[in-house]
Order: structure tokens, then C-alpha cells, then sequence
């Protein structure tokens, strides 16, 4: 398994204009994003609903990040990732959400995403430049970037 | 007053473990900052930055508070980040 390999996100993996009127709506999106990508099994869908019953996945500035339980690891065929731009936002146990970062992931290669993820949303202009990105390249490109750690 | 510590997560510092390990932090009576050797100190009652530090099991951790209370606070917290919080009853 590459369990520390980071997953990357494909432009096919990008929805800019998603819409959805609550959060179990949003996250049948993301779910169906992953299945689309051939990253998860069907079930997954469901670990994605418990996971979030557990404890909302709201992270901050706007930006969600459902995925599944530890006990869902198995329904992951490959790592990935999806993004979900809700332009109408989606009320969540939180704040309201216009970003979801949909995560299938089997090891920890996805830390390394939330480090990156969590260095956009600490700063404001990123965080309001993810929010607002209508074009997929970009959304692709912000979230591929390579930390330039010091 | 500094504690090191090696991170016990065998997945890592993901959204979960931060987020019990902030509450934690968020009820001591002082702050504690929390490090790696190769990011600066953030605040440890902060789920983003603590997320940000990108941690993975074994990642070691420097603890840093000052003040009454600055002991206790960082033998909580040490122990938080050393437990593999995905164990039930973790």
C-alpha cells in the first residue's frame, strides 16, 4: 500500500458549480465524486455519513473535509481526493460551507494534504482565493502544490 | 518550559486526534505552542495549525508553555499527542 504517498487531485475530480441544500445532500456529492473517480467502494458513502455524524468535518473559512472512519479503509481502492465548490453554500454543523475537500484515503499520505490544506485556510487571501476559484485548473494547482516548508 | 514528544498516532495528526488534542489545550490554564524541526510553533488549541504542522507517527513534537499551571499542561497535552487517540477508549 502507498500509505505515504499524498493523493493528488485530478481536474476530473473538481466540481465548481455543485449544489446542494443540506449537508447530507453535500456529501452524497462528494461521495459520488470519489465513485465516479473509481477511488472508493459503494460503502464508503455510508462511513462518509457515520464519520460525520462521529464529528463534523467543517475545518474553517468556509471549507469541509468529509471522509470515511478508520474502519472504512478497506472500502478505498486508491487514494484521492475530490473538490466540491457549492457556489449557494451549505449550512453545516460549524459555519456555512462552500468548499468540500473529499478524502479517500487507506494510510496517511493524506496528512500531508491537510498540512497544506490547513496552510491555505491560516491565511486569508489563500483561503478567500480557494473559495472564490471558479476555474478547476487553479483549484487543482492550489491543492497540488508542493509545501515549500522552510 | 519545553517537553518533547513523539507523536503516537499510528495515521498520523489527522482532524480528529487535532481536534481532541485543541479542546485539551483550550481548558489548561496557559498556552501551549507546539513545534516540529522543521515548522514553527503554533498554537496547540488550534485545530488548523495543529493540522498544519503535517505531523505523522514517530514526528517528533516540541511542547512549550510558561507560566503556573505550564507543567501539568504539557504532561496532559504530551500524553494526548503520545496515545494513539484511534484506539477505543484511547
Amino acid at each position: 500500500m502507498n500509505t505515504n504517498v499524498r493523493p493528488v487531485l485530478e481536474l476530473r475530480g473538481v466540481r465548481v458549480a455543485a449544489a446542494a441544500r443540506d449537508r447530507v445532500a453535500a456529501i452524497h456529492r462528494c461521495a459520488d465524486v470519489l465513485e465516479e473517480l473509481g477511488a472508493v467502494q459503494p460503502g464508503y458513502r455510508e462511513a462518509m455519513l457515520d464519520r460525520e455524524w462521529a464529528m463534523s468535518t467543517y475545518l474553517g473559512e468556509g471549507v469541509a473535509i468529509p471522509h470515511g472512519l478508520d474502519v472504512s479503509r478497506v472500502l478505498v481502492r486508491r487514494d484521492a481526493l475530490a473538490v466540491l465548490r457549492f457556489p449557494d453554500g451549505v449550512m453545516w454543523d460549524g459555519g456555512r460551507v462552500t468548499v468540500c475537500v473529499a478524502i479517500a484515503a487507506r494510510g496517511d499520505g493524506h496528512i500531508a494534504l491537510l498540512s497544506a490544506l490547513a496552510d491555505i485556510l491560516l491565511d486569508q487571501e489563500r483561503a478567500r482565493a480557494l473559495r472564490e476559484a471558479t476555474d478547476p485548473a487553479a483549484i487543482v494547482e492550489m491543492l497540488n502544490a508542493v509545501e515549500d516548508r522552510p | 518550559m519545553i517537553r518533547t514528544v513523539l507523536l503516537g498516532g499510528r495515521a498520523g495528526l489527522h482532524m480528529r486526534a487535532a481536534a481532541r488534542i485543541a479542546v485539551a489545550a483550550a481548558q489548561q490554564p496557559v498556552s501551549v505552542t507546539v513545534r516540529t524541526l522543521d515548522r514553527p510553533a503554533v498554537p496547540a488549541d488550534s485545530v488548523l495549525s495543529l493540522l498544519s504542522l503535517g505531523a505523522l507517527c514517530g514526528t517528533e513534537l516540541i511542547l512549550e508553555a510558561y507560566g503556573p499551571g505550564a507543567e501539568v499542561a504539557l504532561t496532559s497535552l504530551a500524553d494526548l499527542f503520545a496515545t494513539d487517540l484511534d484506539v477505543a477508549g484511547a
